[in-house]
């Protein structure tokens, strides 16, 4: 076989798999996309107690989440979008920041937008702070919903992409979650606690720590120090904020 | 510093590619008869991986993750490549792979001679692939992080099957049950080592 | 182990069904030839993945091997191994595009194993072995019977993983089902949490591996 040969082979079949890929690639694109942010709404609407499949998704988004927010550092809001329509500011709608970029901005000291979004079910307001920290293998995500007083967590929703399976994993399980439901996020003296995970049973800290903690996993003591520390940073950014509204 | 160090630490012992990955398992359980024979493929394996992780991740940075080509034309910020990654990741390998045999093969031939016969081998080596694949997975952020890590899987792989091939060379003495003679009983010992290995896991990083 | 299949439509010869049954048995790709055990086992901690992969190595192994197949006589030899990896690489970039579009969430838990098809050696061994050398119908049925024998054993070390360290069973479509009842917990009996952890998988492994061999003495491996 003479080089020509391989060569014309060579290119052909290079043509052919990469018209094909890109075919396949950016005919499936809107579906990828689509799952992954319904996906996110699931998580959204999960965090104030709104069980959605990833069809529903879109529709209970729609009709729980009154305000989209972006805001800045200070806690200025700087973008709102109301069903998905920009009421005021400019840039990206809110819910297509995401939050790795936008921390490792701050991080950087650059200006960043931080999403929130405001949700109403029967009546109730719940505010919804998105999450984004380092497990111990990796990314660890989540949302957690504070009522309307802005100080009572109202439910959290974790997700990790390679946490240890029935040890750090189970961050992403109700039996974890479900002890950050009535927790505060600021003591009795007003001042301001994300909510701490620890080892060796709340039960066994003072009265007053036990408001704003939840017991770590037996196990995966590294993953649960991420989602401690998660907490603690990216409250800490929303604080401006709220402060700000519990003023009002 | 510190963190290249404990990645590479983490990358070896804890996110062992054997133990804890299951990865290069085919090469790992043909090969380890012997030590010797083992020690030549542990060494090619941790020198591509050496290589291949931290190209690919150039590779991942500057062209294929989403937007990456920015630094062309700001136009192409929004271009998304990475549906290519798996075909990139594997071609750069099996070229490096080309290459190191050539390059080798010119310049040392006795470690050719001990190595040559694996090194085409590795290019379909999962360890190696899987080397790059979690680097792009886990998110990386420099090319010292990919280095570290990609040498530190390297090392983690040849740990694992000298560990594997000494004990093979052992175990031929002993009265292990006819069914189990060869692959099963190395399975069994590869999880025992795996347990063994899981109590890096506790190490405070 | 040895459930074979004994009859099927008269459209399959027998020379075919025989290509189809021997690798879920007596040469399978994962106990006998030892091939494929990269990708295999970190995600059999849940039947649900196990089942989508094996089903994903199966389409790889069979339309890789019935392209190459088709174009054995046309591919010059010394490009031969990369224009392999070529055709296995793009079907499982599109086995991956597939699932993130219509399966995302067996996408996310199975991440980069996906990925790791490309390089496991059931796909790479059948082609140089099989496909090289044969018409493409039967290389396309080989394909198929060592996707079926690796995901024979997938699918058996998955379920025994999640049944004992989880006590459910997860199924494509149906969704969890929790076999273990909650007053077996009550009375104090515990998930074997050792059974999701990695090294249990290998273990799994080497006892389905005593247990074939127990039963096919031929397979033993003679003592050196």
């Amino acid at each position: 076989m003479s080089n020509r040969y391989i060569f014309t082979y060579a290119t052909v079949m290079i043509v052919l798999v990469a018209a094909l890929l890109s075919t396949a690639a950016t005919v499936l694109k809107p579906y990828q996309e689509a799952n992954a942010k319904a996906a996110k709404m699931v998580e959204i609407l999960k965090s104030f107690g709104v069980d959605a499949s990833r069809d529903q998704a879109n529709e209970l988004f729609n009709r729980y989440i009154v305000d989209e927010m972006a805001i800045d550092a200070q806690g200025k809001v700087v973008t709102l979008y109301q069903k998905g329509k920009k009421v005021k500011g400019e840039g990206v709608r809110p819910f297509d920041l995401e939050m790795k970029k936008e921390l490792k901005k701050y991080d950087a000291g650059q200006a960043a937008l931080f999403p929130l979004y405001k949700a109403v079910k029967d009546n109730q307001t719940f505010y919804v702070i998105p999450l984004y920290g380092k497990g111990l293998w990796g990314p660890i995500w989540g949302y957690i919903a504070l009522q309307s007083d802005l100080k009572t967590v109202s439910g959290v929703t974790f997700g990790h992409e390679g946490e240890t399976p029935g040890l750090g994993a189970e961050i992403a399980k109700p039996p974890f979650q479900v002890q950050f439901k009535n927790k505060t996020i600021w003591d009795g003296q007003g001042n301001f606690t994300p909510i701490d995970v620890v080892k060796g049973g709340v039960e066994n800290l003072p009265k007053a720590d036990q408001a704003h903690s939840v017991d770590g996993i037996s196990g995966g003591t590294l993953t649960s120090k991420g989602v401690d520390a998660m907490l603690d940073k990216v409250l800490h950014i929303y604080k401006n904020y709220i402060v700000a509204q519990r003023k009002k | 510093m510190q963190d290249l160090l404990n990645l590479f630490v983490k990358s070896i012992f804890i996110d062992n590619m054997v133990f804890a990955y299951f990865l290069g398992m085919c090469s790992y359980i043909a090969v380890s008869k012997t030590v010797k024979t083992s020690v030549g493929l542990g060494i090619a394996v941790t020198f591509v991986l050496f290589i291949t992780v931290p190209v690919d991740f150039l590779l991942n940075k500057y062209v294929l993750s989403p937007g990456a080509l920015s630094w062309l034309s700001p136009s192409l910020k929004d271009l998304d490549l990475s549906f290519l990654s798996f075909i990139m990741f594997i071609a750069v390998i099996a070229s490096i792979v080309q290459l190191v045999e050539m390059i080798v093969e010119k310049f040392t031939p006795a470690l050719y001679n001990s190595l040559g016969i694996f090194l085409p081998l590795i290019a379909v080596n999962c360890a190696i692939l899987g080397g790059s694949l979690f680097m792009q997975e886990h998110e990386l952020e420099t090319l010292g992080e990919a280095t570290v890590f990609g040498l530190g899987s390297g090392i983690g792989w040849f740990l694992a099957i000298i560990v594997i091939a000494a004990i093979r060379e052992r175990i031929r003495y002993s009265n292990v049950p006819a069914p189990l003679r060869g692959v099963g009983i190395t399975f069994i010992l590869t999880g025992l080592l795996g347990i063994a290995f899981m109590s890096f896991m506790g190490i405070k990083l | 182990m040895s459930q074979e299949k004994t009859t099927r439509e008269p459209l399959f010869s027998a020379k075919n069904m025989e290509l189809l049954r021997k690798p879920l048995n007596l040469d399978n790709p994962i106990t006998v030839q030892v091939l494929g055990i990269c990708s295999a086992l970190a995600v059999t901690v849940k039947l649900e993945p196990a089942i989508v992969m094996s089903i994903s190595v199966m389409m790889v192994t069979a339309f890789s091997n019935l392209i190459i197949s088709l174009l054995r006589n046309t591919i010059p030899s010394r490009i031969r191994i990369i224009v392999q990896l070529v055709v296995i690489a793009t079907l499982v970039i599109l086995v991956d595009q597939l699932l993130k579009a219509f399966a995302y969430d067996v996408s996310k838990q199975l991440s980069v194993f996906v990925g790791l098809i490309i390089t496991n050696c059931i796909i790479m061994g059948r082609l140089e072995a099989f496909a090289m050398g044969n018409k493409p119908w039967p290389s396309f049925m080989d394909g198929i019977g060592n996707g079926l024998g690796y995901g024979i054993i997938l699918v058996i070390i998955a379920f025994l993983r999640e049944l004992f360290g989880s006590g459910t069973v997860t199924f494509p479509v149906i969704g969890e089902l929790r076999i273990i009842p909650q007053s077996f917990y009550a009375m104090g009996y515990e998930n074997n949490g050792m059974m999701i952890l990695p090294p249990m998988a290998l273990i799994t492994v080497g006892l389905i591996i005593w247990i074939q061999r127990s039963r096919n003495r031929e397979l033993i491996e003679e003592k050196k």
